[in-house]
């Protein structure tokens, strides 16, 4: 179903992918978690590393809990397909799409 | 002799035929425009209907006797301001942490207020019937007056708390208000009857009684005279609202069946949007008052399923109505609802205009005498790690933005009917970009009209757009109009250590 309206109804999205030039949102997902609410949305360059993901957005942003521990994460998900993500690959590369959810358990 | 002629001449019409002449007799019919471009909104959306005048009028006001009523409620109503505000009654309220929902409210449900007048005098322009548009013009006009004796009931507050100031500028930029400004904006851009059956039914009917009403019970109970005052006003304005909503979802109803299956979609649609956003009174409930009048779940089952499921629904089936879609969801979720809302307030309170706290023992006693079922087995250890490690000193804050949903703007934070432990994720595929919905109900809404929620106005992705005073925490707080004190944890707050010394030299005594 379409919206009703008076007038031709089209209009763009606004977090279209390309409002975001070489960068894209990436929501990361603690699993399990229950100390953090929901997912965390990063604004993240297309071209960034997932090791370096890891290190300047993932690992501060989940120190929020201070009982979290870097070691223990594993069980990557992208949305609900399992990957294992190599440190030096670019997300673009691992599939991490704009808007992508990633999912992580300790 | 002339005496007594004027005396007839003065005698008042029986208020029936005074209401016919004051208003239906003021109609008429257009002779140099076409009625379709006298009233171009009134066709698009599908609705038809044949006679406007089998619209009931259920109370046949008129604008002198409605303008008499409204000023003798104002009169009893600053009355009790005055004297609350001279008698330094802020003093006597159960504990500075309460004003946390009044907060709330002034943020949140105040500019709903003067929202949903500027549309109700849009209706009272181009609803086509006589009746409706001065039912329309009333409502106007009450939820302007209710906006400003909101405004003038909390002022009070500003002058010795925090987090009053700012609120209108704060509702159309702060990220838990975009859930009630996206709410009514939803159906401000909506046609006339589909902004009846949001506002006027799903809103002022089937969940008034969980939006509203809770907040002026939370008064009562916690010492502030002034909101109760208000909400007593306001209380006959709102059941002639309710009665509203009633008789245009009856009307359109009765105009052509052809209507029923527009109608039901809309009762689906605006039911799940008006719940989704009751979530934030069912934390306010739960968790911000210091006196706790009813948990969510059992107000959720008084006036919800036994009011309204028990009771309207019956009488709807008659015209082929049925419950709302997802209202199973809704009811499976009441034991949950306010805890998932309070944990996100609670891990984003450094970004809101009101502060949170972990509950005390005594309130997590409360809460799991309310919440059997759940509180003991999956909340309350959360909250135990939340002493543990505000006892040593510290205080979890979620240091980044949440993922919120693209309907409700919520963050993404409720949990699977099957299993409180998993949070619910929906998404959908639109022109070959994703979008996050936090349920089937939010999933439903997108997925129903895309073209509409896609262009949504997403706090956190306006940050990230750099659209809100810049991308790092205090350039965005300055910009939401938050100041220092505003926000955060409650204890140790500027209105706790103001609290505690106004106190002070009562507990030696």
């Amino acid at each position: 179903m379409t919206v009703k309206a008076l007038y031709n109804y089209d209009f763009p999205s606004a977090d279209r992918a390309e409002v975001f030039g070489d960068d894209q949102l990436v929501y990361v997902l603690w699993d399990g978690n229950p100390l953090l609410c929901s997912a965390a949305c990063f604004r993240v360059p297309k071209a960034m590393t997932f090791g370096e993901f890891l290190s300047t957005v993932v690992h501060p942003w989940a120190a929020s809990d201070p009982d979290f521990d870097p070691a223990a994460v594993h069980n990557w998900r992208l949305f609900d397909e399992p990957i294992d993500p190599e440190a030096g690959r670019l997300l673009a590369d691992l599939g991490v799409g704009h808007k992508a959810l990633l999912k992580f358990s300790t | 002799m002339t005496i007594e002629l004027s005396k007839t001449a003065r005698k008042k019409l029986p208020l029936k035929e005074r209401y016919a002449r004051l208003t239906r007799d003021l109609d008429w019919e257009p002779s140099y425009v076409a009625r379709e471009e006298l009233f171009p909104y009134t066709r698009y959306e599908g609705i038809k209907i044949h006679d406007w005048n089998g619209w009931q009028d259920p109370f046949r006001l008129t604008v002198d006797a409605y303008y008499k009523y409204q000023a003798e409620k104002d009169k009893r109503l600053y009355a009790v301001l005055d004297s609350f505000a001279q008698g330094q009654g802020h003093l006597t309220l159960s504990d500075a942490s309460y004003l946390n929902a009044v907060k709330l409210f002034i943020q949140g449900v105040t500019p709903l207020e003067y929202a949903a007048h500027r549309h109700f005098a849009f209706l009272a322009r181009h609803l086509e019937g006589p009746a409706p548009r001065f039912a329309a013009l009333c409502q106007s006009i009450d939820e302007l007056r209710h906006c400003q004796t909101q405004v003038h009931t909390i002022s009070n507050y500003n002058k010795y708390y925090d987090g009053f100031h700012s609120w209108s500028k704060m509702y159309d930029r702060v990220w838990y208000l975009s859930v009630p400004k996206s709410l009514l904006d939803d159906a401000m851009s909506a046609g006339p009857f589909e902004f009846l059956i949001s506002i006027s039914f799903s809103f002022e009917y089937l969940l008034t009684n969980l939006l509203f009403v809770p907040f002026m019970s939370g008064a009562s109970f916690n010492g502030d005279l002034p909101t109760m005052s208000f909400g007593f006003s306001a209380q006959s304005d709102e059941s002639r609202h309710m009665t509203l909503g009633l008789e245009a979802i009856k009307f359109l109803l009765e105009q052509d069946e052809d209507n029923v299956p527009i109608i039901q979609e809309w009762i689906d649609k605006w039911f799940w949007r008006a719940y989704r956003m009751s979530g934030l009174v069912a934390g306010m409930m739960d968790y911000m008052l210091p006196k706790p009048v009813m948990a969510w779940n059992e107000a959720f089952e008084l006036y919800f399923e036994d009011q309204m499921l028990g009771g309207l629904f019956p009488d709807l089936e008659y015209y082929g109505i049925k419950p709302p879609r997802h209202v199973d969801d809704a009811i499976a979720e009441k034991d949950k609802l306010s805890h998932d809302i309070y944990r996100i307030l609670h891990n984003f309170s450094f970004a809101a205009a009101l502060t949170t706290q972990t509950p005390s023992e005594t309130h997590m006693a409360w809460l799991s005498e309310q919440y059997p079922q759940t509180f003991d087995r999956y909340y309350r250890p959360v909250w135990e790690k939340h002493r543990r490690i505000e006892a040593s000193g510290g205080r979890v804050f979620f240091q980044g933005l949440p993922q919120l949903c693209q309907v409700c703007q919520v963050p993404m934070a409720f949990s699977e009917a099957s299993d409180p432990t998993q949070i619910c994720l929906r998404r959908s595929e639109f022109r070959s970009e994703t979008f996050h919905t936090c349920s089937d109900g939010c999933k439903w809404i997108f997925d129903r009209e895309p073209e509409k929620y896609v262009q949504a106005w997403l706090p956190v992705h306006q940050i990230h757009q750099g659209h809100c005073g810049g991308r790092s925490i205090p350039e965005v707080l300055a910009w939401y109009g938050i100041q220092d004190g505003d926000n955060g944890e409650y204890k140790g707050s500027p209105d706790q250590q103001a609290w505690a010394s106004w106190h002070a030299d009562e507990t030696g005594q």
